[in-house]
Order: C-alpha cells, then sequence, then structure tokens
C-alpha cells in the first residue's frame, strides 16, 4: 500500500514539490487554499456543515494561540482555555444586559459613540445597557487577554517545563470557577444569554453562519499570517531558542523572562480572539464550556499537528473539530446500520462519540511515543551536500575576515576584564575561592587545571550564569557581577560551552541568527509588518551570518540549513564558535573548545583562535590539550580546587612547581 | 453545636481528608523522586483501583447490599481485596512504565508529561464506558463505630485511615532510608549514570519503585471507597489535583512531606470550607499551589527545588 | 505511520463525511414532515435524554400507524446535543443541532431540549426562523420570562413551548409545601453549580424567605467532590429544620450518603434533579430515605389512567418511563395536534403556520389539558411532590400553589 502511494507521489511530481523553496511553494499553495475556503460555503448546499464549519474555525485559531506558547515558545500550558474564556467574557459582558449600572452624565460619550444607551427602567433609575461593538471588542478582548497571558505567566518564569504546566492548570481550574461564582459579573453557572451578534456596516450577522464562516476564515488567515511572520523573525528565533535551550540562548543575549512573558501574551490575545467570536456567533457563554477537557482538546490538535508547525495544528484542529462534529456522529450511524445488519446488539448502540476523549488520550500517547514532531511538521528543506563537500578535510590557513572586528591599536592594550576577590561555593564546595587575575585587550588567555578545579564555574561567573558570593568583576571598567547573563552578552562577553549547547532543532543558520539577537532590534510588530527597517536588518544580519560562516571554510557553509542535531561532532563544535561569534564579542571565553578533535583539526580551530585574537577579540581559553595551550597563548592562569595556583607566562608555568604537582602529583623522591 | 465544637469537628475532618491526600501524595512524591517526572497518571490509576476493588468483592461476592461481614469473614475478606488490588494498580502502574514511559526516559522536555495525561485520559474513559458515568456503591465493610471527642464525633473509619497513613509514612521512610533497596532508589534519583556504574540496575529500581507507588496507589483507592461508599469515573481529577498540591506543598520527593503537606491541604479544605465557604475552595488550594512553586517550589521538606536543571 | 498513507487516509475520510453530511442522504420519498429531535444522549444526562428520546419516538409510532398527522407521516430527526468536551450537554453543539433542523426544510418543528443551557443557546436561533420547540424537560423560567424576550426572542412570538411548567414554580413550590406541611422554620440551602441547579436553588430560597423562613445559608457543592462532610458539619453546626439541594445526581448520589451520617434527622428536599431512578442504586435505600423530590407536572407515571400507557412503554420502549417520557410524547402529540389543525384551515403546512397552531392548541392528554400561554409555557401550573421511601419514589401530593 505505502508503495503504491509512493510511487503515485512520485507520478504527481511530489518531488518535484518538494525541490520548490518554501516561499514558491506558498505562493502557490496560497490561493489555492484560500479558493478553497472561500468556496467551500458554496459547494457544500448544507448549512449545517457551514455552521460547523465556522464552530471549527474557533478551534483552529485556539490551536494557532497554543501553538505559539507551547510550540515556538516551549512553554507548556495546560489552562489555555482559560484565555478562551476571558475573550469570551470580556465580549459578553460587553455586549449583553449582564451589567445595569445606574446612568450617568459620565457615560455620554459611548452613548454618543453607539457603545451604550440609556435604558428606562419601570419603577426604578435609568440605566446603561451595554451593545459595545464587536469590531473594537475583538482588538480589546485580545489586549485584555494579553494582559492576563503575562499575569498567568509570570510566575511560572523560573519553573521547569512539568512544574509550569502545573501552575498554568491551576489557573486553567480558577478562571471557570471565579466565573461560576461571580455572579454579580458573569451571571454564575446560569451564563450570559443575548449577546449581541456582529453588526458590519448596518449588516447584522443574525444567526445564519454563513457571515460567521467567512469572517472565522478570516481571522483563521490573520492568526496564520501572524504566527509565520513571527516564526520567520528575530522574535519567533528567541522563541525557538528558548524552547531549545534556555541557558544557551540566555548566553547569546535573549531575554528569556521578556520572550516568554511575550509569548503568554501572544498566544492569549489569539485565545481572546477565538472567544470573542466564538461567542458572538453562540450568544450565550456558560463556565461549562471553558472547563479543562477543553484545554486538553485543544492540546491534542497541536500534539497531534505537529508542535511549533503551522500547517500541522491546523489540519490537527479541522481534524478533530470535523471528527467531534460530524464525522463521529456519521460513522456511529453506519457502524449501526452494520449492527443492524450482523445483529450485533453492542454495535447497534454503540455511539462512538462518547469515545471521543479517549481518542484523545491514544492520539497524546501514541504521538509523544512514536511521532512526536507530529503529523505534519514545519516543512524543512536541507540542501543536499555534494560528494567533494561530504568528504573535505580539514584545512589550515583560511583567512578570517570579519568586517566588524577592529584590531587593537598597538601598544593601548588596556584591562578588558579585570576578576578580584572572585568567591562562590556550592553547599560545602568552594568552587571560586578569592581568584582575582586581569585579561587585557587583544590578549589569548588560557585558564588551565585539573578537572574539578572551577574553571567552567569561573567562566559561569563571568557570564552571569550563576552570581557570585563576594568578589568583583568589571569589563571595560564596569561591574558585570550579578548581571543577567543577556545583558553581559549585550555588553560584548560570548561563550561556549563545555558539552556544546546548541538550538539542536534549529539550522545551522538559524543557531548564528540567534548569535545576532542583541544586535537586532525588531519587536513584535516589526515580525508581524515587516516594514523595509526591519527587512534590510534581517538582510544584514543573513549576510553577517554568512560572513562568519565563510570563516570556517568549506564546512559549514554547506549544511547552513541542516538541522544542528545532524551535523558531526567537530561541525557541531564550530557552529558553536560561529554563533558566539555572532554576538561581537569584545571577550570570547571558550570552554574546551579542542575537546574531541583530532590533531588535524585541533591545528585547525587554533589557527582560527588565532586569527580571531588578531582581528582584536580578547579570547579566553580554557583547555586541557596542554600543547596546544602553551604554543597559543600569551598567558597562562592555573586552577586547582577553586585556587588560582600560578599565572603568567607558558614557559613559566611550564615549569612551576605548584602546577606539576597539580596535574601529576607530587613528585616521589628518589629513595 | 457551639462554634468550638464545630471547628474541632472540621479539624478532624480535615485531618481525615488530609490523610487521603497524603496516601495518594506518597505514591506520587515516590515515583517523582525517582524520575522526576509529574506523572498524571499515578491519580488514575488510583480511579481505576477503586473499581478493581469493587470488582474483586463482586467476584467474591460482596456488594453494597449483600450482608455486612464481621470478625474472621471480614479480616479475611479485607486482606484478599487490599492484596488483589494492591497488586493489580501495582502492576498496572509498572506496565505503564514500561510502554509509555520508558521509551521516553532520555527525551527531555514535556513529552513524558503529555504521555502521562493522555494515559490519564485513557483510563478514565475505559472506566467510564465500562461501568457509566453514575456513581457506583463501594460496599461498606468497614464498622460504623463512633465515638464523642468533645461534642466533635470520630469515626472508626476516620481513625483506621488515619493510622494506616501514618504506619504507612514510617515504613517508606524506613525502606528509603535503611533499606538498600532504598539506597538504591536514592542513589538513581541523584544520578542514574553514576547509579548505572555503580551496578545499580537502574531499570529494575524504576520499576519496582513504580510498582510501590502504583500499589499504594491502589491502597488509597480501597481507603477511599471504604471512606466514601462510593467511587465515580472522575475521582482521580480533584482529589488527584489537592493531593499533587499536598505533594509539592510538602516538598516533592519527601515522603513526610507528602503527609504534612496532605493534612495541611486537608484541614485548609475543612476549615477554609467553614470559614470561607466550599465553593471558594478550589480557588483558595490552587492559590496556595500557584504561590508555594513561586515562592518556595522546594516545599516545605523538600531539597529539590523544580528549577531548571 | 507513513505521512502519505495518512494523508490518503485523511482525503477518503473527509470526503465521506462531507457525502454524509449532504442532504437528501437517506430520508424517505411520500409526504413527510420531521420533528427535530436533540438531546443529550450522551454523556452525564444520557439516562433522562433517553427516556425523552423514548417518549417522542413512541408517540411517533403512535401517529404513523393512525396514517399520518394530516396524511403527513412523521419522521424524527435525532442529533446529540452532548460533547465530549462538556461531558454533558453542550449549548454550542445544541445551537448546531437546531441550526441544522432549520436548514432541512422538512423539519416543521422540535422536541426539546431537554436542558435549560442548552433551551438559551437555540432560542433566539428558533426565534429567528420562526419554528416551534416543545421541551418536555427545560424549566428555567428565563427563557420564557418575557423580561427578557429581547434575549431569547427578539422576533417576539412565542417559540419555546413546554410541556412541563417552569422552576418559577417547582422550586417556590417546594417551599410552599416544605413550609405549609412540613412545618420548616429554617433552612440551609444546596446548589451543584450548574444552570439548573443554581436557578432552582435561587427561586427555592427566595420564596422561602417570603414565606419566613430562616435561611441559614447557600452554598455550592462541586459535583466533581467526593468528600461533603465539611460542608455538612458547617450546616449542621447551625441546625436547621430541612435542606434543600437544587442540582442534578452527580453530587446528588454522594449528599444524600454523606448527609444521611452527618444529619440524618433533618428534612431533606431537592427537585426535579434529583427525581432520578438510579439514585438508590447510586447512594443507596437508606441514605435516600425520606427526601423529598419535585416533578414540574401532575403526577403521571403511577396515575391510573396512564397505567396501560406506562405497560405499552415498558414493553415497546424496553425501559422504564419517566414523568419527561410522557410530556416528551404529548410533545409530539401537540405537534401532529398542530399539522392536522393548520392543514384542516387550508393553509400550507411549514414550520411558520405550525408554530403559529401549536400557540393555539386545546389538546386533551394524558397529563391533562395542555394549552400554552402567550410566552409558550403550559397553563397548568402543576408540580407534584414525591418522597423516596423504601428505595422507591412515592407521590405524595400537589404542592401548594401559595
Amino acid at each position: 500500500m505505502t508503495a503504491l502511494v509512493q510511487r503515485l507521489g512520485a507520478r504527481a511530481g511530489l518531488h518535484r514539490w518538494r525541490a520548490l523553496p518554501v516561499s514558491r511553494r506558498r505562493r502557490i499553495l496560497t490561493p489555492v487554499l484560500l479558493g478553497i475556503g472561500l468556496a467551500f460555503p458554496l459547494l457544500s448546499g448544507n448549512s449545517g456543515n457551514v455552521d460547523a464549519a465556522a464552530n471549527a474555525f474557533t478551534y483552529v485559531l485556539l490551536a494557532l494561540g497554543l501553538n505559539i506558547v507551547v510550540g515556538f515558545a516551549g512553554l507548556l500550558d495546560l489552562g489555555y482555555a482559560a484565555f478562551f474564556a476571558i475573550g469570551a467574557y470580556g465580549y459578553g459582558i460587553a455586549a449583553s444586559g449582564q451589567l445595569r449600572p445606574e446612568w450617568s452624565s459620565a457615560w455620554l460619550p459611548l452613548a454618543w459613540l453607539g457603545q451604550v444607551s440609556r435604558l428606562a427602567v419601570p419603577g426604578g433609575p435609568e440605566t446603561v445597557q451595554f451593545h459595545f461593538s464587536f469590531w473594537p471588542m475583538l482588538a480589546v478582548s485580545a489586549i485584555i487577554c494579553a494582559i492576563f497571558g503575562m499575569l498567568f505567566g509570570a510566575p511560572t518564569l523560573r519553573l521547569r517545563g512539568d512544574y509550569l504546566a502545573i501552575v498554568t492548570l491551576g489557573f486553567g481550574e480558577i478562571v471557570p470557577v471565579v466565573a461560576r461564582n461571580w455572579e454579580g459579573l458573569t451571571n454564575g453557572a446560569q451564563g450570559l444569554g443575548g449577546i449581541h451578534t456582529p453588526r458590519l456596516l448596518g449588516f447584522d450577522f443574525g444567526f445564519s453562519p454563513y457571515p460567521y464562516y467567512f469572517l472565522g476564515l478570516g481571522l483563521v488567515a490573520l492568526a496564520v499570517v501572524v504566527s509565520i511572520r513571527l516564526q520567520e523573525s528575530r522574535v519567533g528565533r528567541a522563541w525557538m531558542a528558548i524552547r531549545e535551550d534556555e541557558l544557551a540562548a540566555g548566553a547569546m543575549g535573549v531575554n528569556h523572562v521578556h520572550y516568554k512573558l511575550l509569548a503568554f501574551a501572544m498566544g492569549a490575545a489569539v485565545g481572546g480572539l477565538a472567544g470573542t467570536f466564538y461567542v458572538a456567533k453562540l450568544t450565550t457563554a456558560t463556565p461549562d464550556m471553558f472547563t479543562f477537557p477543553v484545554s486538553v482538546m485543544v492540546l491534542v490538535m497541536v500534539v497531534l499537528g505537529g508542535v511549533g508547525s503551522i500547517r500541522g495544528v491546523v489540519l490537527a484542529a479541522l481534524l478533530i473539530a470535523f471528527l467531534q462534529s460530524v464525522i463521529l456522529q456519521d460513522l456511529s450511524e453506519y457502524v449501526h446500520v452494520v449492527g443492524r445488519l450482523v445483529g450485533s446488539d453492542f454495535l447497534q448502540h454503540v455511539e462512538l462519540i462518547t469515545s471521543l476523549e479517549l481518542i484523545f488520550g491514544l492520539i497524546l500517547v501514541i504521538m509523544m511515543i512514536f511521532r512526536r514532531q507530529g503529523l505534519w511538521p514545519t516543512a524543512r528543506q536541507v540542501s543536499a551536500l555534494t560528494r567533494d563537500q561530504q568528504a573535505a578535510a580539514p584545512g589550515r590557513g583560511s583567512a578570517v575576515r570579519l568586517s566588524w572586528a577592529r584590531p587593537a591599536p598597538a601598544g593601548a592594550a588596556g584591562a578588558l576584564l579585570e576578576i578580584a576577590g572572585l568567591r562562590k561555593s556550592f553547599g560545602g564546595v568552594t568552587a571560586a575561592d578569592d581568584i582575582a587575575f586581569t585579561v587585557r585587550t587583544g590578549e589569548l588567555v588560557s585558564v588551565i587545571g585539573p578537572n574539578g578545579s572551577g574553571k567552567t564555574t569561573l567562566f559561569n561567573l563571568i557570564t552571569g550564569l550563576i552570581r557570585p558570593d563576594a568578589g568583583s568583576i568589571r569589563l571595560e571598567g564596569h561591574e558585570i557581577a550579578g548581571l543577567p547573563s543577556h545583558e553581559i552578552v549585550a555588553r560584548g562577553v560570548a561563550r561556549t560551552f563545555q558539552n556544546i549547547r546548541l538550538f539542536n532543532n534549529l539550522s545551522v543558520l538559524e543557531n548564528l541568527l540567534v548569535g545576532e539577537h542583541t544586535r537586532l532590534e525588531a519587536g513584535v510588530l516589526g515580525a508581524i509588518f515587516r516594514p523595509p527597517r526591519v527587512r534590510a536588518e534581517e538582510r544584514r544580519a543573513f549576510e553577517g551570518a554568512l560572513e562568519v560562516l565563510e570563516v570556517f571554510g568549506n564546512r559549514l557553509l554547506p549544511r547552513v540549513d541542516h538541522p544542528a542535531y545532524g551535523l558531526s561532532y567537530a561541525n557541531r563544535r564550530r557552529t558553536e564558535i560561529a554563533r558566539a561569534i555572532m554576538t561581537r564579542p569584545k571577550l570570547l571565553l571558550l570552554d574546551e573548545p579542542a575537546a574531541g578533535m583530532n590533531p588535524a583539526e585541533t591545528l585547525e580551530l587554533m589557527d582560527l583562535i588565532k586569527a580571531l585574537r588578531g582581528l582584536g577579540i580578547t579570547v579566553v581559553l580554557i583547555e586541557h590539550k596542554l600543547d596546544v595551550v602553551m604554543d597559543a597563548s600569551d598567558r597562562i592562569v592555573v586552577l586547582d580546587h577553586g585556587v588560582k595556583i600560578a599565572e603568567g607566562a607558558p614557559a613559566h608555568v611550564r615549569n612551576d612547581e605548584r602546577v606539576i604537582e597539580a596535574y601529576l602529583g607530587r613528585r616521589r623522591r628518589a629513595a | 453545636m457551639s462554634t468550638l465544637d464545630v471547628l474541632l469537628q472540621q479539624v478532624v475532618n480535615g485531618l481525615a481528608l488530609g490523610m487521603m491526600y497524603a496516601l495518594l501524595a506518597l505514591g506520587f512524591t515516590m515515583v517523582y523522586g525517582i524520575i522526576e517526572l509529574i506523572n498524571f497518571s499515578h491519580f488514575s490509576v488510583f480511579m481505576t483501583g477503586t473499581f478493581v476493588g469493587l470488582g474483586v468483592l463482586n467476584l467474591m461476592g460482596v456488594t453494597a447490599v449483600s450482608k455486612s461481614l464481621t470478625g474472621l469473614a471480614l479480616v479475611g475478606t479485607l486482606v484478599a481485596l487490599f492484596a488483589a488490588t494492591m497488586a493489580a494498580t501495582g502492576l498496572l502502574g509498572v506496565r505503564i512504565e514500561r510502554i509509555c514511559l520508558r521509551p521516553l526516559r532520555n527525551v527531555s522536555g514535556t513529552a513524558p508529561m503529555i504521555t502521562t495525561i493522555g494515559v490519564a485520559f485513557i483510563l478514565i474513559n475505559i472506566m467510564l464506558l465500562y461501568w457509566g458515568p453514575q456513581a457506583q456503591r463501594f460496599p461498606q465493610l468497614l464498622p460504623n463505630w463512633r465515638w464523642n471527642v468533645g461534642r466533635a464525633e470520630i469515626t472508626f473509619k476516620q481513625v483506621v485511615l488515619f493510622v494506616v497513613g501514618l504506619v504507612l509514612m514510617l515504613a517508606l521512610r524506613h525502606l528509603v532510608r535503611s533499606t538498600t533497596l532504598g539506597k538504591a532508589m536514592r542513589a538513581t534519583a541523584q544520578d542514574p549514570d553514576a547509579a548505572r556504574m555503580m551496578g545499580i540496575d537502574v531499570d529494575r529500581v524504576v520499576v519496582l519503585t513504580f510498582f510501590l507507588g502504583s500499589a499504594l496507589a491502589g491502597a488509597g483507592s480501597l481507603f477511599f471507597g471504604l471512606y466514601y461508599g462510593f467511587t465515580g469515573y472522575y475521582i482521580g481529577y480533584t482529589t488527584g489535583l489537592r493531593a499533587f498540591t499536598s505533594a509539592v506543598l510538602g516538598g516533592i520527593g519527601s515522603i513526610t512531606g507528602a503527609v504534612l503537606g496532605g493534612l495541611f491541604i486537608g484541614l485548609t479544605q475543612s476549615l477554609g470550607g467553614q470559614l470561607v465557604g466550599v465553593k471558594w475552595t478550589d480557588v483558595i488550594i490552587f492559590s496556595i499551589l500557584i504561590i508555594v512553586m513561586v515562592f518556595r517550589p522546594s516545599g516545605l521538606l523538600g531539597s529539590r527545588a523544580p528549577q531548571k536543571a | 505511520m507513513n505521512r502519505r498513507t495518512l494523508l490518503a487516509g485523511l482525503a477518503l475520510l473527509s470526503t465521506a463525511a462531507i457525502l454524509a453530511g449532504l442532504p437528501g442522504g437517506l430520508t424517505a420519498q411520500g409526504k413527510v414532515v420531521k420533528i427535530g429531535l436533540s438531546l443529550p444522549l450522551t454523556g452525564a444526562d444520557a439516562d433522562g435524554a433517553d427516556a425523552i428520546l423514548k417518549g417522542a419516538q413512541m408517540a411517533i409510532a403512535e401517529v404513523n400507524a393512525k396514517g399520518g398527522a394530516a396524511g403527513y407521516k412523521l419522521e424524527g430527526v435525532v442529533f446529540d446535543s452532548a460533547t465530549p468536551a462538556a461531558g454533558q450537554y453542550d449549548p454550542a453543539q445544541a445551537a448546531t443541532n437546531y441550526k441544522k433542523f432549520i436548514a432541512d426544510a422538512l423539519v416543521v418543528a422540535a422536541v426539546g431540549p431537554n436542558m435549560s443551557g442548552e433551551g438559551k443557546a437555540i432560542s433566539p436561533i428558533l426565534s429567528e426562523a420562526d419554528m416551534a420547540t416543545i421541551t418536555p424537560s427545560s424549566t428555567n423560567p428565563d427563557i420564557t420570562d418575557p423580561k427578557f424576550q429581547s434575549q431569547y426572542r427578539p422576533k417576539g412570538k412565542a417559540v419555546y413551548f413546554r410541556t412541563v411548567t417552569t422552576d418559577a414554580f417547582q422550586g417556590p413550590n417546594m417551599a410552599n409545601y416544605l413550609v405549609h406541611v412540613q412545618k420548616i422554620k429554617s433552612v440551609y440551602v444546596l446548589d451543584d453549580g450548574g444552570a439548573f441547579g443554581v436557578g432552582i436553588a435561587d427561586s427555592f430560597q427566595k420564596r422561602a424567605g417570603e414565606l419566613g423562613v430562616t435561611v441559614l445559608g447557600r452554598d455550592r457543592l462541586d459535583p466533581k467532590e467526593a468528600d461533603y462532610k465539611t460542608i455538612l458539619t458547617k450546616i449542621k453546626g447551625v441546625n436547621p429544620d430541612a435542606l434543600y439541594y437544587g442540582g442534578v445526581m452527580q453530587a446528588a448520589a454522594k449528599l444524600a450518603p454523606q448527609s444521611f451520617e452527618v444529619m440524618p434527622k433533618a428534612i431533606k428536599a431537592g427537585s426535579d434533579g434529583v427525581y432520578d431512578l438510579s439514585w438508590p442504586k447510586q447512594s443507596g435505600n437508606e441514605a435516600v430515605e425520606g427526601w423529598f423530590c419535585s416533578q414540574a407536572s401532575p403526577e403521571l407515571v403511577t396515575s391510573p389512567k396512564l397505567e396501560a400507557w406506562v405497560t405499552k412503554f415498558r414493553k415497546d420502549m424496553k425501559r422504564e418511563p419517566t414523568n419527561y417520557a410522557i410530556t416528551s410524547y404529548n410533545a409530539v402529540l401537540v405537534i401532529a395536534s398542530a399539522i392536522e389543525r393548520t392543514a384542516a384551515a387550508g393553509k400550507p403546512i411549514n414550520r411558520s403556520t405550525v408554530r403559529d397552531s401549536i400557540q393555539a392548541t386545546k389538546l386533551d392528554s394524558v397529563q391533562g389539558p395542555i394549552a400554552f400561554d402567550a410566552n409558550g409555557d403550559i397553563l397548568t401550573r402543576t408540580v407534584s411532590i414525591y418522597q423516596w421511601r423504601d428505595g422507591e419514589i412515592k407521590y405524595v401530593a400537589v404542592a401548594p400553589e401559595k
């Protein structure tokens, strides 16, 4: 069967489709999909189906919104229905007779704008009748939900994945309970009724499904475009970096607090749009419509389609919506007929719709175990390599040119990094004990020492991953100890990690572009609207990335769109260094960059590092390969058990008694 | 009844309720301690246990309306019930680990937790489809003795619940602190790779922990049925979330913490309900959960903070 | 799973779905009118909805056996209004179902909905389409209340008819009974947080206050919660004469045994939400003993007039009837009578004319005379009181109207 479908696919030219660049594919698909979407109501003679489709669009919106939070930023939100509820009740309260404050002249401006009216009440004071217009309320709902998104997201910022999920679950439970109990605001369990339907230029949407269908289609299209734009922007890259490796993202300058809150806000805003749309169509809202199973259903849609994949979640949402409202009911009828034919009592009475939640559970389990990337993951084009490119051997002496690098003027080398009295303990273990040394601009300093001597801890302290207990770290005279890592990056310090922390599911290019994060400015609006300034900025970033990639010759350039997890070890190392260089650091900290490299690769790497130093980047290196260290370094600092035991020129350190003792143990005296 | 009497009764209610949460939290926290996974399905295993117990009792001919048992027959029935149900839930937990969690052992992120949500849904819906949405009566095996403490009333069932909970807590603490298995569990919890290199069969330790934790859930489920006299497909959810809050409050991974946390939540529920009104219980308890998570993620007694690795 | 296989399967499935959704699928030929039946056939309320469905189906079969209504064969179009996400009735699904009815030109009226939560969503839709529905069991008074006319029937004409009376009477009349007959002086009121429960508890509480009863408190039971000891202890602490529960079975199943344990001597009463034949099975005879409950209709099932009906129902539908099965049966008969009267007046059979005829109904039925007021409510406002004894529901009396 599979082979047959494959042959059919080949005949249909699927490989030719795959060969097209994504932008071309989009230009072809967009009008086709829009055409189907617009024509569907006419093709389907049944307005009941159009109504079901309009309801399905609500689910698609919810799935797209959750996709931003879970898919792009990697934050598992189990209480997403809360935003659905807030959007729904927000519009519902503003567009129904629920609130009837006493009339006063303060309401005149709104009455003038047609948003409220003055209602005479027999036997009482006049009251205000709310009927805020749907269209501005869409925007207002989105904004209110964005605020709640940030409110609910704020407590989770320092929490790990599953704990974050539980806190969001908590909020997801609290919102319907509040809706149920705060009767004055929401009419409690009875729910809101008589919510006004939208009016456009005098035409009232009423109860016909067709205007809602097109409105829903429009909202979905908007959400898809916004999602795509965000995904392919600086904001999207920041989110994906956080998703892949929050620590490394911070080390590349991504402010995780800012971007996590942003993800929650954007996701919540889309949820609010869905809520407003849904309730305007249904004209009622009850707390039962926003409970945990709804949150789970949206999660199932995202998991089924592919976490992070826009096309995936849209298709999965449509599939599940139709499964629920049409397919399972119709399938049940067929099964009943079959049951009557074969005389099976069970088959005649089984209602497949009751097993929908069972199906949800199965989807979650099966997808997570067998196909975590979902049914329709984001299309990724990976260019094939030529044979030569695959077999490229390490070379030496490749030119290193970086347009922005300024070699230090000779003799004017001042202190770039000054460390004094640095102390850090973890429980009973002192990892850094009163460390002090200075690194001058343009130097290549190596930090060596046996395992466990505190070298990586030193790097972590300098780059802000941990706070020192005492002491000072000054960069160009400014104190940086205790600053968050993304701020330190902005000041010009970059690093690589001992165990390589790349953004595994991002391509080489995308990894590098994250490095560019602090140098770019585009925010959410820039990402969505792509004004010329942003486009120029992205182009410059792209060119900057290519420039850095060229430094590595034929290694990374052919693999520019390969996902990082597929690279060889050496290439991963190179990518990480390239990414760090992208931040245009004044100070580059490399943590065992030559680990796992063979001698030829090591020499190539050291050439590169020396060349970088020549371009004006100050380098501090942790390494175990002492021959390399001795050869390349200007100065060496030796640590042992958190204490600096030696410092100086390589020749001097090589013969230092304490250093030898630290590495080799006390020399045995001849008997 | 005077206000003091009512409050005293609510304290009694709250402690019994809290012990119920503690029983659930114990098994949950044990599993978390080993594999650092929020196992959503634990509470559905608990719910399944009540139905297994119901089935076992039906097999033995004991139903809600059959003659009540005494003496040796009662003891025998209880022993058989507990043994069978705990074995069944223990095995269920082991199967869940084997099929759904072991393949994901090295996957970081939230995939394992999502899988446990899926398993929870599957279990809930299987029970729903098989037994129907209505509540099922659970035979009241324990005698209905009650005593007065002042003007408050304590029932035999509450005493049994409390005593069993304490005994289990002490037994588990002994297991974890003093036995070889306990040491192996603690080693695996701290660093599975190092434990493996020390010759500990990590897989086996995980399986045993799941068995133990799920069997505990099974015991808890029987207490639920015996105490409340009913069960339903949905009980895992509310009770589960309260038990989860108890575990987090007490310090996830800490056995004593689970019990203390449970008692605290139980008292919050009963005293909160008395003083504020039961319709706000959910909001109060979830707020406690959120506050603990934000300000003291390691809980009252825990040592491992659920923050970034 | 190969992606292409999956896509092919998906395409096939969607095609099938679309084809299945197209109209004119499986209908019969000849003069036919359809009656829409949207009920929560799955989920928490399935049993009650099933009884209602069977009542309607029995009526349809009887009418057809006599040659139909004015020569038209009746056909029921059945849709489920429950969804798994809700676990019970879902107003959005009900709305979709009713829109499907409206899209089908052969549907002239509907029987349903079961729950008032659904009613609020569909009433405006019916008003727009000028089609009537007759509900056998939805008792929330707001939907037909002229105060809320702009919300629920913007076009003005009544479209939401009932063969039951509303909670505007069910709750208060129980209060009347408890005060005048059981002589209670104080009460504690509970609801289950659902739309129906809150509404009827509110109406009970208001009337009790008017009668001079001390309402010692009002709180909410969480149907998903297992332990009600907290609230029951609190209630015991204030020692009311009676406890009133507005709500349905999910909470009642636990309330009964636990309130029996904590306060066995108090008078306990509920609404038609606890008129559920499965209650003793869920809670035990002992726990249920003595509870009062009500029905928003005259006593029907044990009435000797209906013995033949009940026997026939048991035989044909293979289940026990409920009062609402009978009101549902009558709802169909009202529609059939409306069709006949419309034809006799020489008017075409469409939903507008049928609605008008329904409005003018004066039918003698097994539940007594059926006629509707201008809002769609049934004129006879009988509320019946029952009591659970020995695991069975026993009719007590008609509830006092004042």
